[in-house]
């Protein structure tokens, strides 16, 4: 449904997509990466609303923004939260429905919103909703027309945690309905909800695409990197190297000692009977990594190890 | 088109434009009462410099302005335009609407006041016919302008007023392609054609006054439609 080929995309100096190809069938695709990682830019060349600097994009057969019947089938939920604020969340739909011809845009807007948990007789205007009921709205609007290709920036942004899992639940059931749906996120919780083919961008690259749980598993296996805190670092460090649970480690200022590990519960078990035989008093134990922009870092080149 | 029209024309209508923008209608209508009251000049003279001095030089571009520059150029500066854009509607009905909502907001505004101005200073109906004429072809073309000005700059208010205060009313003072270049110089000519008076504003012929204004409108809104066509959008 949608194929980018060598796609490059550069705002002036600034490279915001560097050389991407991949393409989304049907079914949920999710579009993983820390902010800045090029995953709106994707989103926006998938939709037409910016052109390629370079490479080719092609979405259900044709070229975003030369056909512009193509946008027919497409429902994008951008990322931005500027809605029309004056007007109510019925109002806003249905005229979406009626953009989009419909023969009966009022019921079409009250199922859309019906689908997202929205009552579209409430007369409060957009101004006066929470984030998470305007992401909602934002879902309606783009299901409005029933497309078969659903687009959705960061869709889970500001929604509590039942709202997450209806909304999960319903891109879940527009894939197993043929509908090709690509979401983009940078909570890799929230991706592993989807179920699905993972598309891993990094810095304006494409880092690493597949099955979600192949791409877990290579994440999890990176080298970890752990900050402890000891009054015996030296001797400490020695011991652990001891443990074999260690592949880098380095002595830093006063009490500390950063390690690096590819057993992270191995280590955790290790690190407490090596502090015993040093004769240390372990201090404190902090992963330096576990953030996902690290994981990111990871996947698209690592960092320098420590000196053993 | 009808439903882009109608969102359009809600988002024009704020009660802080109505109340600033009928602060002017009224002020010129209190003037035109002055002007009726005094005992001074020539009626027909006087009010016919009110409608070109207040009306067709400030009141009606700066309503136009309003209104027209924020009908495309705010949605496209908060990004609310993708909502628009990213359907299956060709983007000269999207201008059109604009446009047509706008027109729907600015006239009114603009023009009843005006010829009530002109009215009540007791100068004849042939002035009032003049006004409505006159301010009616003046804001089709600033609202084409104006419209085609807030799709292509950021902060189109500070620019669109450069315009009628530097350009128009200053520059375009000098007479010359200047003075042609200026929407202003047609609009007061074809009153005072209509007025049938105040020779001194007369710089083009009253068809050029007529259809210069409304080419250069239907331009500004032709390059709206490629700029819409050719822009990123948020």
């Amino acid at each position: 449904m949608i194929e980018l080929d060598h796609v490059s995309k550069w705002f002036g100096g600034v490279v915001a997509v560097s050389d991407v190809s991949f393409s989304v069938g049907p079914g949920v695709t999710a579009l993983l990466g820390p902010n800045g990682a090029g995953k709106s830019t994707v989103i926006r060349l998938v939709c037409g609303l910016t052109l390629p600097s370079q490479g080719r994009i092609s979405v259900l057969g044709r070229q975003p923004r030369r056909h512009l019947d193509l946008f027919g089938h497409i429902g994008l939920v951008p990322q931005q939260e500027a809605l029309f604020e004056s007007m109510t969340a019925g109002a806003f739909v249905t005229l979406a429905a009626e953009l989009h011809s419909l023969d009966a845009p009022g019921s079409a807007a009250r199922a859309a919103l019906g689908a997202v948990d929205l009552d579209a007789g409430d007369t409060r205007a957009l101004a006066e909703y929470s984030k998470g009921m305007r992401q909602r709205v934002k879902v309606a609007q783009a299901l409005v027309h029933d497309p078969p290709l659903l687009v959705l920036d960061e869709p889970l942004d500001g929604l509590d945690p039942r709202q997450r899992l209806t909304l999960i639940a319903l891109f879940r059931r527009l894939g197993s309905e043929g509908r090709g749906v690509l979401v983009s996120s940078h909570v890799l919780d929230e991706v592993e909800r989807f179920g699905s083919r993972v598309l891993v961008m990094a810095q304006g690259r494409l880092a690493a695409e597949g099955d979600f749980h192949a791409i877990r598993t290579l994440m999890d296996n990176r080298p970890h990197r752990l900050r402890l805190r000891t009054d015996r670092p030296r001797r400490l460090g020695a011991a652990l190297l001891e443990t074999g649970t260690v592949v880098g480690l380095a002595v830093g200022g006063g009490d500390q000692l950063v390690v690096d590990t590819l057993d992270v519960a191995g280590f955790r078990r290790a690190v407490a009977p090596a502090a015993r035989t040093a004769g240390a008093r372990l201090l404190e134990l902090v992963p330096l990594d576990d953030d996902l922009e690290s994981v990111f870092r990871y996947l698209v080149g690592p960092d320098p190890s420590p000196t053993r | 088109m009808t439903a882009l029209f109608r969102m359009f024309l809600a988002s024009q209508v704020t009660r802080a434009r109505l109340l600033g923008l009928g602060s002017l209608g009224l002020l010129s209508v209190l003037l035109g009462l002055a002007l009726g009251a005094g005992d001074g000049g020539d009626p027909a003279t006087e009010a016919t410099e009110l409608v070109a001095a207040f009306g067709l030089s400030l009141f009606v571009p700066v309503t136009c302005l309003v209104f027209a520059s924020a009908v495309l150029g705010e949605p496209h500066e908060d990004a609310t335009l993708v909502y628009l854009w990213l359907r299956p509607v060709a983007r000269w009905r999207l201008v059109a609407a604009a446009a047509a909502a706008a027109l729907a907001v600015s006239l009114p505004v603009v023009v009843v006041p005006l010829a009530l101005a002109a009215a009540v200073a007791g100068a004849g109906a042939d002035l009032v016919l003049a006004t409505v004429a006159s301010c009616s072809v003046a804001t089709v073309a600033y609202t084409g302008v104006f419209i085609w000005l807030g799709l292509r700059v950021r902060r189109a208010l500070v620019w669109g007023l450069a315009y009628i205060l530097v350009w128009e009313g200053f520059v375009a003072r000098a007479g010359g392609t200047a003075s042609l270049l200026a929407i202003r110089s047609h609009t007061r000519s074809l009153l005072a054609h209509l007025a049938g008076g105040s020779g001194e504003l007369i710089e083009v012929s009253a068809a050029t006054g007529v259809v210069l204004p409304l080419v250069a409108a239907a331009l500004a809104l032709a390059l709206a439609v490629r700029r819409l066509t050719r822009q990123e959008v948020a």
